[in-house]
């Protein structure tokens, strides 16, 4: 090895506590961007693989009768049809211990021959015997069974029935059964008719033969398939054509993942900084030895490769800690997203692209950050290297502030020094500002969003003063049911509306959704209130609330809203095949709920029909608690049951606030590890630069020592001078945590809730940053000031 | 001492006038005005010759061993060294030339603190690539071995005394077989007797024919020196235009 490499890897060795706080800085870089992208990558191709094992379909065409075997095989023989299958698909409800859940029933033709729309067989039996179903594996849980177990299911027209569970299947295009609060069985059309129900397969499931990613292309089919079944008397109610290929959740998760990436690539830039910075301080503590080399005969790219490879050998280090780590914390990371998306992980290997760009950026961005320093340290004359005697004031200060601030006689001696010594290196001051800032920022980011985001959960309850939800499977007359639960005690309101699944009706013949088979995502409600309803509180972005009874008015929701509607226009909109005309009043903001069209309950009876009657009753509870309202539902249901109204499903508000929060949980959880590491890079870098300043400074505190100042003063000077900076870099890190939890939030806002999150200032975000400051400051610089002080007057004025 | 060193070094046919300046003056921008630390000094060293540079603080000694070593460049007039006009190189060729031919002795040593004694010394051929690398070890010690210190090789400059640091950065200085040796102050940091034995070595090297030129405040020394230049305020005051 070259003599001067050699010096290089002893320069390393001799001060490893601050070179593994170098290493320690661009190694949680590199652990951060390979835990997410490795997460990533892998959670990306098995959702791909896992969905399309399913063999989505391209689209279902829903049919107001049940069609035939024979049909079904006409349509496969269509042109641009691979493939063609009927289905129906049914909301039952299960009672799970005294709680009755929703429970979403898929019924097939043949599960022996399943070629779309298929699931993956786990367990038990392939095709569900005559009274029994088959679960998906989410459900077991939510269902507190096992295979073999026996559960009540009801549905719509018959009795409440226990079915045993005879196998157990995965359906990765569901969302886990936790996730939605639900159940997922698979039965049989005679099972169907076992459970009291006489529907048959009215959807038609069917897939493209070309152009299988093409939204458009896929409907044009889907439409020309709906035609020819028109022609044979069959009435279309919708088609729904949910995103091509695309796993319900893919939009979600690749939002989530960016900014996850984001957030890797500034913690490994701040690292970076961080380096830039020591390999400065470093150039300057070696000024003379590079002043020697250069006299000795070295050129100014010798020394500056040589302290490039001082970064190198920083940076492969930090590579060797930073990938296995982060391989393994990606494989924490990507068990628990298939959890929660509910894949089944066939092939967890982390792609070998995901170890290249941890190295590529582990170097590279690092070199960058310290190419100026380092480029700006090796080319400094020789005279300029020799004559060097330690940290000088080139220029004097010209702010006028800062003068006449620290002129001030009420700041005492040593906090007047310590203000001026903060602005003696105005550049070295901006790199440790902004590195502490920066960190400061996303930390405060991170936890910010992180509040905005359980206040959003929060609004749940605010929007809607109501507790349980009620939708029933038939029209009831309100005015005689309410009386009657509002005999339970505890009961404050009890309001009735109607629930439907509605569509837009835009140019063409038929409605057209993007809904996806379980009926949820993607999917479009019209509800229809009591004008003056007491149970919600609309949440008005435009317009007004609905004030006229009998008039054609309706308020949106984000969901709801597409980008050309505007107050004033007029949306058609689909109700089971009707199609009326609405006027836009306003547009709402609504946590927690799908697109949602609001109209008056008196212009829904007019207009969509059901005067008179109600499938949808709120109920508000004098107490808000989950155990109460818990117990109050079953009283509920009882009274129901006794009058014999069939519940479709039965949705406590804390049930949905659940849901949604399963949803996104284990992005605020990663938005928190973010900040944890943000904390931790922010926290080294305090440390490094603070303690770096106060070494270079060594030969001056000499000085100071010899003209008479006490150690307590030159701690004190010290103390000050990194609180001082801290302050700053706490004002300025408040700053821009604001702007950048406007953009988070409303960046995940908009992704979750299709709106913004509000700014959320944390106190605690806060508080604990200016903690970490405090305390990192205090103990960055009482250390290096003992260490000064510990040194002999001669040695400190001898120091280089 | 170094008879041998030189007979083994400095077989080339070298200019009888090594260090030429002509006209040469160098001023500084400081805060409070501008500065002339030279002006207008003409000055011819030969080679083998053991030059003195003296002068109060302040008198310009050090910026004219800058210049001579191409540390710094004139404001004005033209150095010549060994037939090449360094004022005239860029600074990337004036590192590599100052590498091979001059050797730079400094007050306070200036040996790398995480290098060996032995390693301080192959470092020049290193950066300079001046030696085959299987020769730099055996060079360099013999280098230290004629220094008289060969026997410290692998310790690191803080445990080595002041004369035998000093000893090690004249081996340093030496590594590229140079011909000419500047010292800026070597004894300056050193006891008499030590001082001694450096300005010993300087004599042995000038007798083996390289320039050697040292700038030094200590008058008992002189004795030493076949040549002396004496500068106040900028300007040679032994001699108008001197011929060492």
């Amino acid at each position: 090895m070259k003599i001067r490499y050699l010096k290089v890897l002893r320069d390393v060795t001799s001060d490893y506590t601050m070179n593994f706080m170098l290493v320690l800085a661009i190694a949680i870089g590199v652990f951060g961007i390979g835990c997410i992208l490795g997460g990533y990558a892998v959670v990306k191709r098995e959702m791909t693989t896992n969905y399309l094992g399913t063999r989505p379909a391209s689209a279902t065409i829903e049919l107001e009768q049940a069609i035939s075997q024979e049909l079904v095989d006409r349509v496969k023989t269509m042109p641009g049809i691979r493939e063609a299958a009927r289905r129906a698909t049914l909301v039952a409800r299960m009672k799970v211990g005294d709680k009755w859940y929703p429970l979403l029933l898929f019924v097939m033709d043949d599960f022996s021959n399943l070629r779309i729309s298929t699931f993956h067989w786990v367990s038990g039996a392939t095709e569900p015997p005559a009274g029994t179903i088959l679960v998906e594996r989410t459900a077991l849980d939510m269902m507190e069974a096992a295979e073999g177990a026996n559960i009540t299911v009801k549905t719509r027209h018959g009795a409440p029935r226990t079915m045993r569970i005879s196998g157990i299947v995965h359906d990765p295009g569901l969302a886990p059964a936790w996730q939605e609060q639900a159940g997922y069985g698979y039965i049989t059309l005679e099972t169907l008719r076992w459970l009291g129900e006489t529907q048959g397969f009215d959807q038609l499931k069917m897939q493209v033969s070309t152009n299988s990613n093409s939204a458009p292309h896929i409907t044009r089919q889907a439409g020309m398939v709906s035609a020819w079944l028109e022609k044979r008397g069959y009435t279309i109610h919708e088609i729904q054509v949910p995103p091509p290929n695309k796993h319900p959740h893919q939009g979600q998760m690749n939002a989530v993942m960016s900014i996850f990436i984001v957030f890797s690539f500034l913690i490994l830039l701040l690292g970076s900084l961080l380096v830039a910075t020591s390999m400065a301080t470093l150039m300057v503590k070696q000024v003379r030895q590079i002043g020697v080399m250069k006299a000795i005969g070295a050129n100014s790219r010798q020394i500056a490769r040589l302290y490039l490879f001082m970064l190198l050998l920083l940076c492969v280090t930090a590579l060797v800690i930073g990938i296995p780590l982060s391989r393994l914390a990606a494989s924490v990371l990507y068990n628990r997203i298939a959890v929660m998306l509910n894949l089944e992980l066939t092939d967890s290997a982390i792609p070998f692209w995901v170890m290249l760009v941890q190295a590529g950026a582990g170097i590279l961005v690092p070199l960058l950050a310290v190419s100026v320093p380092v480029i700006r340290g090796s080319r400094r004359s020789v005279r300029q290297a020799l004559d060097n005697y330690g940290v000088s004031q080139t220029k004097p200060i010209r702010s006028a502030w800062l003068v006449s601030l620290s002129r001030g006689q009420w700041l005492g001696d040593t906090v007047r020094l310590s203000l001026r010594n903060v602005f003696r290196q105005p550049a070295r001051l901006t790199l440790t500002l902004g590195l502490l800032a920066a960190g400061g920022a996303l930390f405060m980011t991170a936890l910010n969003v992180s509040e905005a985001w359980n206040n959003n959960l929060r609004r749940i309850y605010t929007q809607r003063l109501y507790d349980l939800e009620i939708r029933l499977n038939e029209p009831i007359q309100p005015n005689v049911l309410i009386p009657k639960l509002k005999i339970i005690a505890g009961i404050n309101v009890v309001e009735s509306g109607n629930s439907a699944s509605a569509s837009v009706r835009k140019a063409g013949p038929y409605d057209i959704t993007h809904t996806y088979p379980d009926k949820g995502h993607g999917s479009f409600t019209m509800q229809a209130l009591s004008i003056d309803t007491k149970l919600l509180k609309a949440n008005l972005t435009e317009g007004r609330w609905l004030s006229k009874p009998e008039a054609a008015e309706v308020v949106l929701n984000q969901l709801a809203r597409s980008k050309d509607l505007e107050l004033g226009d007029t949306i058609t909109l689909s109700v089971d095949g009707k199609a009326t005309a609405w006027t836009i009043v306003g547009f709402t903001e609504d946590v927690g709920s799908p697109a949602t069209a609001y109209v008056s309950a008196e212009a829904y009876a007019r207009y969509v029909g059901s005067a008179g009657q109600a499938n949808l009753l709120r109920i508000g509870f004098t107490d808000r608690s989950r155990t109460y309202v818990a117990g109050k539902t079953r009283e509920v249901e009882t009274i129901l049951e006794q009058q014999s109204i069939s519940v479709r499903a039965s949705v406590p508000v804390w049930l949905l606030r659940n849901a949604i929060a399963g949803h996104m949980g284990i992005l605020i959880n990663s938005l928190l590890a973010m900040a944890i590491l943000m904390a931790l890079v922010g926290t080294l870098g305090l440390l490094s630069t603070m303690s770096m300043s106060i070494l270079e400074r060594t030969r001056e505190i000499g000085v100071m020592r010899a003209i008479g100042a006490t150690p307590t003063t030159i701690r004190n000077l010290i103390v000050w001078e990194g609180l001082v900076i801290g302050a700053l870099s706490i004002a300025l890190a408040v700053v821009f945590s604001l702007a950048l939890s406007v953009w988070l939030g409303r960046f995940i806002g908009n992704m979750s809730f299709r709106t913004p999150l509000g700014l959320t200032v944390s106190p605690l975000a806060m508080g604990v940053w200016i903690g970490i400051i405090g305390i990192g400051t205090y103990l960055a610089t009482v250390f290096p000031a003992r260490r000064a002080n510990k040194i002999t007057t001669r040695e400190a004025l001898a120091y280089e | 001492m170094f008879a041998n060193i030189a007979s083994k070094t400095t077989n080339k046919v070298q200019p009888k006038h090594v260090i030429e300046l002509v006209n040469v003056s160098k001023s500084f921008t400081l805060a409070a005005g501008a500065f002339q630390a030279l002006k207008q000094v003409n000055l011819r060293i030969e080679a083998g010759q053991l030059v003195a540079v003296t002068g109060k603080s302040g008198s310009g000694k050090s910026t004219l061993l800058n210049l001579i070593t191409g540390i710094d460049k004139p404001s004005e007039g033209s150095i010549t060294i060994n037939g090449i006009r360094i004022d005239k190189l860029p600074e990337s060729a004036l590192a590599s030339w100052r590498g091979r031919n001059i050797g730079v002795v400094f007050q306070f040593f200036q040996l790398l603190p995480t290098l060996t004694i032995l390693e301080n010394v192959m470092l020049p051929m290193d950066f300079c690539d001046t030696y085959p690398k299987k020769e730099r070890n055996e060079r360099a010690l013999q280098l230290l071995h004629q220094v008289g210190i060969g026997d410290q090789a692998d310790k690191f400059p803080s445990a080595l005394s002041g004369g035998q640091q000093q000893r090690a950065a004249i081996a340093r200085a030496l590594a590229n077989d140079p011909p000419v040796i500047v010292a800026d102050e070597p004894t300056g940091n050193l006891d008499s007797q030590t001082a001694s034995s450096i300005f010993q070595l300087f004599a042995s090297l000038a007798q083996a024919g390289k320039t050697v030129i040292v700038v030094t405040h200590e008058k008992e020394f002189s004795a030493w020196f076949e040549h002396t230049i004496a500068l106040a305020d900028g300007e040679i005051v032994n001699a108008p235009a001197v011929t060492a």
